[in-house]
């Protein structure tokens, strides 16, 4: 169990930097197309500011923001909507993943459909990797142990 | 004769019969007496909490507006494009991450002085530029004289700002001026390392700890927003007068 | 325009070596640490260079604010992790 920091500058700086650290990450994942960036590493900064949160402010007070509940159900609505999407395409008989077939749905242009396809997937990639980065690291800082609510 | 006794006795029966009604009628006032008071406060305790819960549903409602403006700034400036398909983007990525953080960027100042701290401390970063730019010359100078003259020393003071923003601010910026680092502040008792008696006496006179008050409207100046509540009411009774 | 900055980055590369000093020799972790915070430092002013030498500087803005946000939250792991001799549990 992490314990909260009892230094004042690092816990003001910490919870006043979260939000802007969060929103950062959403850019990255949304101009995939024109910067460096994408799914996975806007993932990464997200779990990231999420381990600033708990090395500052103490574990119990992060788990009451993403409860391990919630980094379960996080994990697989990524993967739900990375499969879903690839599914969604071969209903509209194409292959699998395969976007063109997605402008009749949206009735927009060919090229346009395939950039909205893709950032769909870069949206679910991003969501996975930040429950995952956030449970990997509370159960290293656990131990192993596993808290009582736990056992059902 | 027996009629004088019939007559005392028929008496002393309706005595006794108006004192029992008379118990009665006293007994029947004292509880209804008590169940209207505590029905009474009952329901002032019930007032009482959901006027409560507005305020602070009321006080929730602002938080999140206030980071949500601040957020979408942030992404404007970050993103260059301005056409509509990243602009929608960016107000549904600020309004999500303003819904999920809305009580940690306001946590302790009041939302209606927002606009007032920003302006002032935007008007503080060039004093602050021009601060650094001296320590920068005089440390400098130190460091390449030849009888390198150096007495550093730990300084303690004890600050008159109240919030953990205004510690933050002032600590950030005695860290930045060259010469003088930030060790630690514990319950208001900052903890100073100084390179030499200069700079120390500078911190002593304490113009940047003023200037920081100035900024976050503390110590010893009026909060803008309890003028702007009180003004109606002031209003209204200079009316009735 | 492009020798002046190639210049500058050339001389912030040779500080850089002069902190690296720090960090191989410094006796005890701490030295260590601040050295290594240090060079983060630099770094990022050295990628904005190379961003300007490359006349693509919006790419290189994204890139040195992402290292510098894992440059804090680096220190301050490692700082969290020395004051509690040696375990974080």
């Amino acid at each position: 169990m992490i314990k909260p920091s009892d230094d004042i500058i690092i816990k003001t700086l910490a919870r006043v930097l979260a939000p802007f650290i969060l929103l950062y990450a959403l850019y990255v994942i949304m101009h995939g197309h024109h910067s460096p960036g994408g799914g996975f590493q806007g993932g990464v900064i997200m779990g990231a500011s999420l381990v600033l949160l708990a090395i500052t402010h103490g574990l119990k007070e992060t788990q009451k923001r993403m409860s391990e509940k919630s980094v379960a159900i996080f994990s697989s609505l990524g993967v739900l909507i990375y499969a879903g999407i690839g599914v969604l395409c071969l209903i509209l008989l194409g292959n699998f993943l395969d976007y063109s077939k997605l402008a009749k749905l949206l009735n927009v242009p060919l090229a346009q459909a395939r950039s909205l396809g893709i950032l769909g997937v870069e949206i679910g990639v991003g969501l996975a990797v930040m429950a995952v980065m956030f449970s990997i690291f509370y159960n290293i800082a656990m131990g192993g142990k596993r808290s009582e609510k736990d056992n059902r | 004769m027996v009629e004088v006794t019939l007559l005392i006795e028929a008496m002393d029966t309706s005595f006794g019969l108006l004192e029992d009604a008379r118990k009665k009628a006293v007994d029947l006032l004292d509880t209804a007496v008590k169940l209207t008071s505590e029905t009474r406060g009952v329901e002032e305790k019930k007032i009482q909490t959901i006027l409560k819960g507005a305020q602070e549903a009321k006080l929730e409602f602002l938080n999140v507006i206030a980071t949500f403006v601040i957020l979408l700034g942030f992404w404007v400036l970050l993103s260059g494009n301005y056409d509509f398909f990243h602009l929608t983007l960016g107000v549904i990525c600020s309004f999500l991450v303003a819904f999920l953080t809305h009580d940690l960027l306001f946590a302790n100042t009041r939302v209606g002085d927002a606009k007032v701290i920003f302006q002032r401390f935007i008007a503080y970063i060039p004093w602050l530029l021009y601060q650094i730019v001296s320590s920068n010359i005089h440390v400098a100078l130190i460091a390449l004289s030849k009888k390198n003259p150096i007495d550093p020393r730990i300084i303690r003071f004890k600050t008159k700002l109240e919030s953990d923003i205004s510690w933050v601010t002032l600590a950030n910026s005695i860290t930045l001026t060259p010469g003088t680092i930030t060790m630690d502040i514990k319950d208001g008792e900052f903890f100073v390392h100084a390179l030499d008696k200069k700079v120390a006496d500078d911190l002593h006179a304490g113009e940047m700890e003023d200037r920081v008050a100035h900024v976050f409207m503390e110590a010893d100046h009026i909060y803008v927003q309890d003028v702007l509540d009180v003004a109606p009411i002031f209003g209204e009774l200079r009316k009735g007068l | 325009m492009d020798i002046f900055f190639l210049v500058m980055g050339m001389g912030l590369c040779i500080l850089v070596l002069f902190v690296l000093y720090r960090v191989v020799y410094g006796p005890g972790v701490f030295n260590r640490v601040a050295a290594l915070s240090a060079i983060g430092n630099k770094t990022l002013i050295i990628l904005l260079i190379m961003g300007f030498v490359y006349h693509r500087v919006e790419m290189f803005i994204d890139i040195s604010m992402v290292y510098a946000l894992l440059n804090f939250i680096g220190t301050i792991a490692a700082s969290k992790y020395l004051e509690m001799e040696g375990s974080i549990v």
